[in-house]
């Protein structure tokens, strides 16, 4: 009986919930419209520099269109990526991404799993109108455009100041060479620092682009070679013999075949590494180093911030150092999934507009390029003392060329990046390793 | 009436279905359709195979030509020493120690199991931080006693005594309890009886702890025998992509690293049966060998 009594008081408390979950529902339209529910996966989460920019403008779209995010962002790495092909190739894809658009993207493209900006403007002819098409870089698959780019990236070089003081090096300029960086690393080294702050182990990848750049010619960067003994095959195995001689030279740090990334940037801030070769989203990262709080802004040091600045990796033969990497790389998304979704199609695409808005992306770009058409002034007082710095070297870059390693992915890299340890100490010829991967990639 | 319920087994396959349902379709369906992906050309995770390789063994000829296969068994191997050794071993002379302190047991034996309860990932971080090449617990102890050369306890030498000392450290405390329970369940008249025959610690030990503990220690053994075959995580953690120089793969990490690293699926396909074959001639060789007797 006892236990009839707590079955039947269940019961009630069941229908009662669910009579309550559809009393809720019934309220929150009544209201007004139903709420749609966007799932969004972008890039911008963990040390990303524009982590907080995203979540702010995610809650006053939120707080605008009354529609709700579920967002799944994370850290831009092959674990992210390879997340984000399975959910597409399993139809679990998000209704918006922010993603690359380079090789990464090729597979969702190739199954049609995405629309492309033009197919939107049928139905939206005013759909990211405010972007100037030109810049906008199409698909590896058709050459149409299908991702809107809010803010653009550069690769360069970042220096420790005090420490090339202390060694008696000058601030590298837009002249400075493969011959005068040698030098320079030589006096940093015999001063008792680490030249240069790289995890060949583990992220040997701005070396490897800088490494091949430096035999070719922004003309000929993104042409991956046919064979090792083309021109372009030679200008890799060139670019990775360099990488070998200034590990024989011993300007990368000790541990580099064992450290990770993180463990040799900290030695770039804590002043015991000179050189660093990263992206402009590291710029967030160095500051983030000199505030007591990296969440709070107002805790910087500025005086320590003063003594980091950004330059040009050093050139070679028909690259000037001048000539970056850089350029629009990811952006968003829009998925069959969510246009197929009566609900869901004008909240995407309203979202979509909100986040590559004029008054949005700026937030975002800073010192990186975007497309806008109508790009607002950079007003430096904004800025913090790198971000300035940043500034002042775009101004001076004679050209933006894209990441050759941006075409040339997933098992083809192996040879190469995960086995840039066995090439600097010659366990592998670089020649070999260099065949190896475009013959992988050939086969592709 | 009361005896024939026993009598209809129906009900009792009602209750076995659904778990017999799961087992098949998230075990046994994936494992044959594991063997299938071996043999074909699968470039993309989640993506299907649609071809077939060429020849179609194509993944298994290559294992046997790849030497980070050979380095991930060997490696694999010498864990499987290091667990028997270092996890049963250490834990049996703590296990015995304890048995015989008066005071403090169950002290012991929370200290003892307490990394079990923190995950492998944890204390994969946990590790980093202490083998940390600048400002690591241990360079640090070893400079304030004067050593003035950082050490990479990561370097090509010694990786494999920095992946393998925290496993090893993490599961001691595992088999200790287990082996406690066993000491315990030992009849203290057999102890008494000895001590009144004049018997030292150390042969009551070895003529009666031992022996009658053999059953659990075999036990023990083919645990952590075949433990050693799915450690995973706390390697990964501390020695990704099996740094320095892919020295440090394991089976498993091997298999990780070419499915969710290069995106070479088939052939991370392919590994994965190596490790089930692997698994099963080891399970058998180690069941001959750590055979439990009948008392």
């Amino acid at each position: 009986m006892r236990k009839r009594i707590i079955a039947a008081m269940l019961a009630g408390i069941m229908v009662m919930s669910v009579t309550a979950c559809g009393k809720s529902a019934d309220a929150g339209g009544a209201a007004g419209k139903k709420p749609v529910e966007l799932t969004v996966t972008t890039t911008f989460a963990g040390e990303d520099t524009n982590a907080q920019n995203y979540k702010d403008a995610v809650k006053a779209w939120e707080a605008k269109s009354g529609n709700v995010v579920v967002d799944t962002s994370a850290s831009s790495d092959e674990t992210f990526k390879t997340r984000v092909t399975t959910d597409f190739e399993t139809g679990s894809e998000p209704d918006v991404l922010f993603f690359f658009n380079g090789a990464d993207a090729n597979s969702f493209i190739e199954a049609g799993k995405v629309l492309s900006i033009d197919e939107i403007r049928e139905e939206y002819p005013d759909y990211v109108s405010n972007m100037n098409d030109d810049l906008i870089p199409g698909s590896l698959v058709d050459g149409k455009k299908y991702a809107v780019p809010v803010n653009g990236y550069w690769e360069a070089m970042f220096i420790n100041t005090e420490i090339l003081e202390a060694a008696g090096v000058e601030k590298p300029g837009a002249d400075y060479t493969m011959e005068m960086f040698k030098e320079d690393c030589e006096k940093i080294k015999a001063a008792g620092y680490t030249p240069i702050a790289a995890a060949l182990g583990n992220i040997p990848h701005y070396w490897w682009e800088f490494a091949i750049f430096n035999h070719q010619s922004p003309a000929t960067h993104l042409e991956i070679p046919a064979s090792v003994d083309d021109e372009n095959g030679q200008a890799w195995v060139a670019g990775m013999n360099d990488i070998k001689e200034l590990y024989e030279l011993g300007y990368f740090p000790e541990n580099t075949l064992s450290a990770t990334d993180d463990e040799t940037f900290a030695m770039f801030t804590e002043g015991k590494a000179a050189f660093l070769i990263d992206g402009s989203w590291k710029v967030g990262g160095i500051v983030g180093s000199c505030q007591s709080d990296p969440e709070d802004a107002s805790t910087l040091d500025a005086d320590k911030l003063a003594k980091f600045d950004v330059t040009y990796v050093p050139g070679n033969g028909d690259r000037k150092a001048t000539d970056l990497v850089g350029g629009l790389s990811s952006g968003y998304y829009i998925t069959r999934k969510a246009w197929d979704d009566p609900e869901k199609r004008a909240a995407a695409v309203d979202f979509v507009q909100y986040m590559t808005s004029d008054s949005v992306v700026p937030a975002f770009a800073e010192h990186a390029a975007s497309a806008l058409k109508d790009a607002p002034e950079v007003d430096p007082s904004k800025f913090n003392d790198l971000q300035v710095k940043a500034i002042e070297m775009m101004a001076g870059a004679t050209s933006l060329t894209g990441a050759a390693q941006d075409l040339f992915q997933g098992d083809c890299r192996v040879s190469t990046f995960d086995g840039m340890p066995e090439i600097v100490t010659g366990k592998v010829d670089a020649a070999d390793a260099v065949a190896e991967g475009l013959a992988v990639y050939h086969n592709q | 009436m009361g005896a024939n319920i026993y009598r209809n087994k129906k009900p009792v396959l009602v209750f076995l279905a659904p778990a017999l349902l799961f087992m098949a379709v998230y075990l046994y369906y994936p494992f044959l359709k594991n063997i299938l992906n071996s043999f074909m050309d699968i470039k993309q995770l989640g993506r299907p195979g649609t071809s077939f390789n060429s020849p179609w063994y194509a993944n298994y000829a290559e294992m046997f030509r790849d030497p980070n296969v050979w380095i991930a068994i060997k490696n694999t191997l010498l864990m499987m020493v290091v667990t028997l050794i270092g996890q049963v071993g250490i834990a049996m002379v703590l296990a015995l120690m304890v048995d015989n302190i008066g005071r403090g047991k169950q002290f012991f034996k929370t200290v003892f199991f307490f990394p079990i309860v923190i995950s492998a990932t944890a204390l994969g971080l946990l590790f980093n931080l202490i083998f940390l090449y600048d400002k690591g617990m241990i360079n640090q102890i070893l400079e304030a006693f004067g050593k003035s050369q950082l050490t990479d306890w990561k370097a090509e030498g010694i990786a494999l005594f920095t992946m393998m000392l925290p496993v090893m450290w993490q599961y001691v405390g595992f088999y200790f309890v287990i082996l406690v329970t066993g000491l315990n369940n030992i009849s203290d008249e057999l102890y008494e009886a000895a001590k009144i025959d004049g018997a030292s610690t150390w042969q009551k030990v070895r003529y009666i702890s031992i022996p009658l503990l053999h059953n659990v220690i075999c036990t023990c053994s083919v645990l952590a025998v075949t433990g050693a075959l799915k450690v995973f995580d706390l390697p990964w953690t501390m020695f990704p992509k099996g740094m320095p120089l892919k020295t440090t793969f394991l089976t498993g990490t091997y298999m990780y690293y070419h499915t969710m690293e290069t995106k070479n699926v088939d052939y991370g396909s392919a590994l994965a049966v190596l490790i089930v074959v692997l698994g099963i001639i080891l399970s058998k060789v180690v069941n001959s060998i750590f055979r439990e007797k009948d008392y």
